[in-house]
């Protein structure tokens, strides 16, 4: 799956997926300036308490509430990871399938999610898309 | 003693009740509290009620309690054991707030303080003994906070019963001594059964050193103290959230990536500057041209 900028090539490898891992995804509501692992098991997952299908977790001291958000129909979320990072914008670059995931929890802060907000929303997007881009009917 | 509420959910507040006695259901009562375990960023804080009838008094006085503070652990573990025997005229409940209740209420959007979240923890109890049918008379606070305004507080909350906010209460009444006996037995129990940092002392260079760089602590730290945020700005990546209250230039440069200069190139040949539908926008949704 090649996609082009400007002059150089970005190839994404697909043929990693069938080999990807399907960890638990979690969308937080802020911005962490970290690339990389970290130790989400021990500190995040096995603190969140979930009682009466409310989910509950802090993270750095700030109390979260979260929702699980399945992936829209017929799509498969990918995290992607730099094989190999192109030193120049004319070189090409190479990217493959880390992790594949349908569904993730996406966590507020202090709020319960709603339908309101904007990843829930997003979700919608390919169904609205097929409408629009669907032939006319007369 | 029952903790299992505690074990199970460790990370939010839980109350451990005495039975109530017969006896102050049906003679006035007075009512003594006491807070453990406010000052350590580690660690849950307890708030302690003790309540016995007011004829009875002088017999709280012969069980010795005393000022908690001048006491030995091992004193104060078999005071609490004698208040416990003396179940037929004396009742205790605690409110024990854990490290996270404790950060998650202090960096709440609006900002819940430790006095207000202190203050809370004392009125539940207080309302716990009224709703149990104890024929409350006397209050006896003890605060390390501006005394007339609490008790005025306290005095409107509960009209009818006679509050008196004195700090240093717990060497002054008995009945707050005994109230403090049973917060500061707790605090160390509930903090050595989780299995929690049971001392105190060199608190600093343990943060130091068991420092995750991206999620901080586990949930015994409390956050929201200044210790733990120094460490923590200092020391682990940072992290923004939408409320922060950050320089006004840097937080515009983060939130759009783009500085001044990006009007001046040539940029993307689709035209990149075209606006963006409101629709794409709310819903957080970019178009790709590059990863």
């Amino acid at each position: 799956m090649p996609m082009s900028c400007y002059s150089s090539v970005t190839t994404v490898r697909l043929d990693a997926i069938k080999d990807a891992e399907t960890p638990r995804v979690h969308s937080l509501p802020c911005e962490i300036e970290h690339d990389g692992p970290a130790e989400v098991s021990a500190y995040f997952s096995a603190t969140a308490k979930e009682r009466k299908h409310e989910k509950t977790v802090s993270f750095r001291g700030r109390g979260l509430k979260g929702q699980e958000v399945s992936c829209p129909k017929g799509y498969t979320g990918l995290i992607l990871q730099e094989v190999h990072k192109p030193s120049s914008d004319q070189e090409d670059g190479v990217l493959k399938v880390s992790s594949v995931f349908n569904k993730f929890t996406y966590w507020n802060l202090d709020t319960p999610p709603s339908s309101d907000d904007g990843i829930v929303m997003a979700m919608s997007w390919p169904q609205v898309a097929n409408a629009i881009h669907a032939p006319l009917e007369d | 003693m029952d903790l299992s509420q505690f074990e199970a959910d460790n990370s939010v507040s839980c109350r451990l009740t005495s039975p109530i006695p017969e006896t102050c259901k049906t003679e006035d009562c007075c009512l003594g509290i006491d807070e453990a375990g406010r000052g350590p960023v580690l660690g849950p804080m307890v708030y302690g009620i003790c309540f016995c009838p007011v004829s009875r008094k002088e017999q709280l006085k012969e069980l010795k309690v005393a000022d908690s503070k001048t006491l030995r652990e091992d004193q104060r573990e078999s005071l609490f054991l004698k208040l416990d025997e003396a179940k037929n005229f004396v009742g205790w409940a605690l409110q024990i707030l854990s490290p996270n209740t404790i950060s998650t209420s202090m960096l709440q959007r609006t900002k819940y303080n430790l006095n207000a979240l202190s203050h809370d923890a004392a009125i539940g109890l207080v309302q716990y003994a009224l709703d149990s049918g104890v024929q409350l008379k006397e209050v006896f606070v003890d605060t390390v906070g501006p005394a007339a305004k609490y008790q005025e507080t306290l005095s409107k909350r509960f009209p009818g019963v006679e509050v008196t906010v004195r700090p240093k209460a717990d060497s002054l009444f008995p009945i707050v001594s005994a109230a403090s006996i049973c917060a500061k037995t707790w605090t160390r129990t509930t903090a050595l059964d989780t299995r929690t940092v049971s001392f105190y002392p060199k608190t600093k260079s343990w943060l130091l050193r068991h420092l995750d760089p991206v999620f901080g602590y586990p949930q015994f730290v409390r956050f929201s103290w200044s210790t733990a945020q120094t460490l923590l700005e200092s020391k682990a990546v940072p992290v923004h959230w939408d409320d922060d209250e950050e320089d006004g230039d840097k937080a515009a440069a983060r939130q759009n990536n783009t500085s001044m200069l990006s009007y001046f190139s040539r940029g993307d040949s689709s035209g990149s500057n075209t606006h963006t539908h409101r629709f794409f926008t709310e819903r957080k949704l970019q178009n790709l041209s590059s990863l």
